[in-house]
């Protein structure tokens, strides 16, 4: 009996570092080695708190863009970006993801979009994770015949803010509202709120 | 020839009495070849001390002077590097956003919706 409560107290102990991983909104991304070696142009970006910080203090107020970053990444803890470009169609696997997705089913993450252009042959998927409410990760998988790409946002991300930042850069404003609700029912699995 | 060298060596090597101011002029030479290069030296010592005291002040603030130029310069090479990295990521992120926006508005006007751009 006292070897039953011992294993079960040694098992729970195990169990804590695997959970605290579960809700961890930062994502081990892999080397992706194999990707970048066939890609004619990748992106490999990993800014952590300290760099944001750093780069904060480099931002431009009056510039526009500069301005909008620079409130975007208030509060963030980091932000990876892997990108790869290929010259040619179907260099990746849809399996060089499955490292990634298994980690975005993990609770706590919940898919917010899922969207399948029959246009432009690209499938993205933005998952959040959220926190009493907040959200505290972000990460956008998108998958083109001719390109991959995986974004990881940590920290307690504005979802106005990154709203506001739409629209610079060049880029349409994205109404998420109007995103969430036929990509959430195309999901499957409830939205993150936020 | 040698009888008449050795002579004018006798000579010349012969034990000869010291002339009567002979112990004057020798203290005076002393005294005045003790205190003049001392003097000398002792001026010559301090001036070198200053110089090198100066020359090694200047080493250490030049020193310290290119470390903090270095440091700032490598700082700010950062930043700039982080500043560059930020905007990339922003804009790779946008991007996509932009790619599900333009694939939801896609799927609207199929099924006839109207999402507000």
């Amino acid at each position: 009996m006292t070897m039953h409560k011992s294993f079960r107290w040694i098992f729970a102990l195990a169990l804590l570092p695997a959970l605290s991983l579960a809700a961890n909104p930062r994502l081990v991304l892999p080397e992706f080695t194999a990707l970048a070696g066939k890609a004619s142009d990748s992106v490999t970006i990993t800014l952590d708190a300290p760099m944001l910080s750093l780069a904060a203090r480099f931002l431009d107020p009056s510039d526009p863009d500069q301005a909008a970053a620079e409130d975007a990444i208030k509060g963030l803890q980091g932000i990876v970006v892997r990108s790869y470009t290929f010259d040619q169609d179907g260099v990746y696997k849809p399996s060089d993801l499955d490292g990634v997705r298994s980690q975005l089913t993990a609770p706590g993450w919940s898919r917010l979009v899922e969207t399948r252009s029959q246009k432009d042959h690209a499938n993205v998927e933005i998952y959040l994770m959220t926190d009493a409410n907040k959200a505290v990760g972000l990460a956008v998988i998108a998958s083109e015949p001719r390109q991959l790409t995986i974004v990881n946002i940590i920290g307690s991300i504005d979802l106005e803010k990154l709203h506001k930042l739409e629209g610079r850069f060049g880029v349409p404003k994205l109404d998420m509202g109007a995103a969430k609700s036929p990509a959430a029912n195309n999901a499957g699995r409830g939205p993150g709120s936020h | 020839m040698t009888d008449d060298l050795e002579s004018k060596l006798r000579d010349a090597l012969r034990p000869a009495a010291p002339s009567e101011d002979f112990d004057r002029r020798l203290l005076a030479r002393l005294t005045a070849a003790q205190s003049e290069p001392v003097m000398r030296r002792g001026r010559f010592a301090s001036r070198t001390t200053w110089w090198f005291s100066a020359a090694m002040a200047a080493t250490v603030i030049l020193a310290v002077g290119v470390q903090h130029h270095r440091a700032v310069e490598e700082n700010r090479e950062k930043g700039l590097e982080a500043r560059r990295q930020v905007m990339q990521a922003l804009r790779v992120t946008n991007d996509k956003l932009d790619l599900a926006y333009r694939a939801v508005r896609e799927q609207s006007s199929m099924s006839g919706g109207n999402p507000g751009a």
